[in-house]
């Protein structure tokens, strides 16, 4: 017995024990000064490009190396899981790059807390290179200065499946533009094939609530407001769909894999995506590869949302200047348009959308589609606060959850989920 | 016990008495670096408002009694407590009886005794991704219950049927790291015993009763003790199963799932988290006691 129980207590202190905490926090640094001598060692890191776009990195980065002879770039790169945790851990550990592949809502936190560069400041000169709004979307509500250069913009494209239009007695050519579409396209879907083919498998989003004309915050940006009669509107019409399960009946635990996975399958009609799923689609579902529709996001706004990536310099470099010249050269206008060509996305300079490149057709489709992209770019929205943060996320969904599910209204729901997010955003500090 | 001493054991311990904790330096270093640091600066933190990368300000039990406000908490406890309610006794019987099974030396036997033992290998995260496809509104096992007749079951869509079905995946997963324990511990049951009672008449379930349950009770405790914390403490299964954002509106959130959800990323609260792992700490401890003192109960009696 006595043994056991010996087992028993280390048994406990292994199993016990929980999770650790993360390293240091942080002291506010100053903005450091672009100008001097731009010279030293200094790390890019990216978000998952290495796999695909090796050459056309290590081809820009010697090329940078050529220019500047002082400056030596180290190249790492990170997967697409896990980013955000990897950038936090990173962070608290005064281990940040000096230049880092980012989105507005990972630079809104690291610019509060002082560690990514102000660009207004050290480096005021550039912004006018840019598309205004790209250069305005690293701007931070509370905060004065622009943190991350603008990089390559998308709008990602949605995919439908024409077949089940088809069968549905819907106009494969015609799909759904606005969400007033949607909704009707939707409920008769779900009709004719009794509720086998759901449309959406998602719930709506925070971009969504955008889309459909919500106002997400207040002018000052202090407060989230998307609880009013429009955002209501929105939820009750979701609240149809589920019902009819025209929204696919496991939307509420869905995640972008297994909604990916539903589209493939043809459980599910419309599925928002990438550039780069296409060619998954060719690989995986040939079938579905034939049939497949592209066709702009759903918006009722009459612009579409789109998703800025950004290039921020650590506030705590201690190579600013070349990290800032590096940070430019990449984001310049001659490198966005070079890399444009290797994928299906859009620069962020100015000027560039109205390349030839991105105007007139060659009678291919991939050339169809970026036309149509670009131009819709054009008037493109950010739609996503910068200030979401994942936690608001989680609480905007398990709100909506629960109206779909009928145990509260959406008005209720909404109501709580603003009240959430506040409260979280208050906590942000 | 008066053991002669030698006298070079009398010098050793004159000479050097710090020698038996130098002996255990280097585990109490990494213990005190890996467990014990980490601890004691989860529990400072847990009385802080600190974040991911802002530094915490002092605040007292605000945070233990936000815990009381926050609906979320009282998911996670009543998850992960229906979790050690559903999943202990099945993991303290089932691998029991497992191990009567296929203790037998009959042919072909260790095919079965590895099979059950696959699961255990076979990593979580690839577990439960089976599991989640075998489970799926169009997978496998819907099929057949469609073809049988019986229709549809949202197991990946309704709170409950998913907090059973992880349940059943975590049974399932360690039956045989469990069978194992047993099989070690039904090696030392004698034999006598077992024959003396069937001399005396008692049949196969009496005998099981009787003898074997008997003989293998520290077993058992040990068992519902690491199975107890085991299930307290889920994560993976509900994660991979429910969907980071914990199933239909979060119903399925477990403890440990509301620390990571909580605590990490950009805009982690970390003292939030910090406090809530305390909680999960607390609650560990006391299943431990708890278990230990039933056990010793029994003992006296």
């Amino acid at each position: 017995m006595r043994i056991s129980r010996r087992a028993l207590a280390a048994a406990a202190v292994c199993f016990v024990l929980p999770l650790s905490a993360c390293g240091s926090g942080s002291d506010g640094g100053g903005p450091a000064d672009a100008s001097g001598k731009v010279e030293g060692d200094i790390t890019f890191q990216t978000w998952n490009l290495r796999a695909n776009f090796k050459p056309y990195f290590e081809g820009v980065i010697a090329d940078f190396e050529k220019e500047y002879p002082g400056i030596h770039v180290k190249w790492i790169d990170q997967p697409a899981e896990g980013y955000a945790d990897k950038i936090s851990a990173d962070a608290a550990g005064g281990t940040l790059p000096d230049v880092v592949n980012v989105s507005p809502d990972l630079v809104a936190p690291l610019a509060k807390a002082g560690l990514a560069l102000d660009l207004d400041k050290a480096a005021p000169t550039y912004g006018k290179e840019y598309l205004e709004g790209a250069w305005a979307s690293h701007r931070i509500p509370g905060t004065t200065g622009t943190y991350a250069f603008p990089w390559y913009l998308n709008t990602g494209p949605l995919f439908y499946n024409k077949s089940l239009f088809e069968e549905a007695g819907l106009d494969p050519d015609q799909p759904p533009r606005t969400y007033g579409e949607l909704f009707t396209d939707a409920l008769e879907l779900a009709k004719r094939t009794d509720g086998e083919v759901a449309t959406l498998a998602n719930v709506p989003t925070i971009e969504d609530f955008g889309r459909y004309g919500v106002p997400l915050m207040n002018d000052q940006g202090t407060a989230f407001a998307f609880d009013d009669d429009k955002g209501v509107e929105l939820l009750t019409k979701y609240k149809e769909l589920y019902d009819a399960k025209a929204l696919d009946p496991q939307a509420l635990t869905a995640t972008p894999e297994s909604s990916g996975k539903k589209f493939l399958t043809g459980a599910v009609a419309m599925n928002p995506g990438s550039a780069l799923d296409l060619g998954n689609f060719k690989k995986q579902a040939p079938n579905l590869y034939r049939n497949i529709g592209i066709t702009d996001q759903i918006t009722s706004t009459g612009h579409v949302n789109m998703y800025v990536m950004g290039l921020m310099v650590n506030a705590r470099s201690e190579r600013t200047p070349a990290a800032v010249a590096f940070a430019h050269y990449v984001t310049d206008a001659e490198h966005q348009m070079s890399f444009a060509k290797q994928v299906a996305i859009f620069p962020s300079t100015a000027g560039s959308l109205d390349d030839p490149y991105f105007t007139e057709e060659d009678g291919t489709d991939e050339t169809r589609v970026r036309i149509a992209a670009a131009k819709s770019l054009k008037n493109a929205v950010n739609y996503t606060p910068v200030l979401f943060s994942e936690q608001m996320k989680t609480a905007l969904r398990n709100e909506v959850a629960k109206a779909l599910q009928g145990r509260q209204s959406p008005k209720e729901a909404l109501d709580n989920a603003v009240k959430a997010c506040d409260t979280l955003l208050r906590q942000q500090g | 016990m008066a053991v002669p001493r030698t006298t070079t054991v009398t010098r050793v311990r004159r000479q050097l008495p710090t020698s038996p904790w130098l002996f255990a330096a280097p585990g109490l270093l990494i213990a005190g670096a890996f467990v014990l640091y980490p601890f004691l600066s989860t529990l400072a933190n847990s009385f802080t408002d600190r974040r991911t990368l802002i530094p915490g300000r002092f605040v007292g039990l605000a945070n233990y009694r936000e815990m009381l406000h926050d609906d979320m908490f009282w998911i996670g406890l009543r998850n992960s407590t229906l979790y050690v309610l559903g999943v202990v006794p099945a993991l303290v019987v089932l691998p029991l009886l497992l191990a009567l099974l296929v203790r037998k030396n009959i042919p072909g036997i260790t095919f079965f005794r590895s099979a059950f033992y696959t699961p255990v290998v076979a990593s979580i995260v690839v577990v439960g991704l089976i599991w989640v496809w075998l489970l799926d509104e169009r997978g496998l096992i819907n099929s057949l219950l469609e073809t049988i007749g019986v229709g549809r079951v949202g197991f990946l869509s309704d709170q409950w049927l998913l907090l059973l079905s992880a349940m059943a995946v975590t049974v399932w997963k360690g039956l045989g790291y469990y069978m194992i324990i047993y099989l070690a511990a039904l090696a030392g049951v004698p034999r006598e015993l077992h024959e003396a009672a069937a001399v005396d008449g008692a049949g196969a379930v009496r005998r099981f009763l009787t003898v074997t349950v008997p003989a293998v009770r520290s077993t058992m405790v040990l068992v519902g003790a690491l199975s107890s914390v085991a299930a307290f403490k889920v994560f993976s299964e509900v994660y991979l199963m429910a969907g980071p954002s914990g199933g239909p509106a979060g119903e399925d959130t477990t403890l440990v799932m509301l620390v990571q959800r909580t605590g990490t990323g950009l805009t982690g609260r970390v003292g939030y988290a910090s406090a809530l792992s305390v909680v999960v700490f607390a609650v560990t401890v006391a299943l431990m006691l708890l278990v230990l003192r039933a056990d010793r109960k029994e003992e006296r009696v």
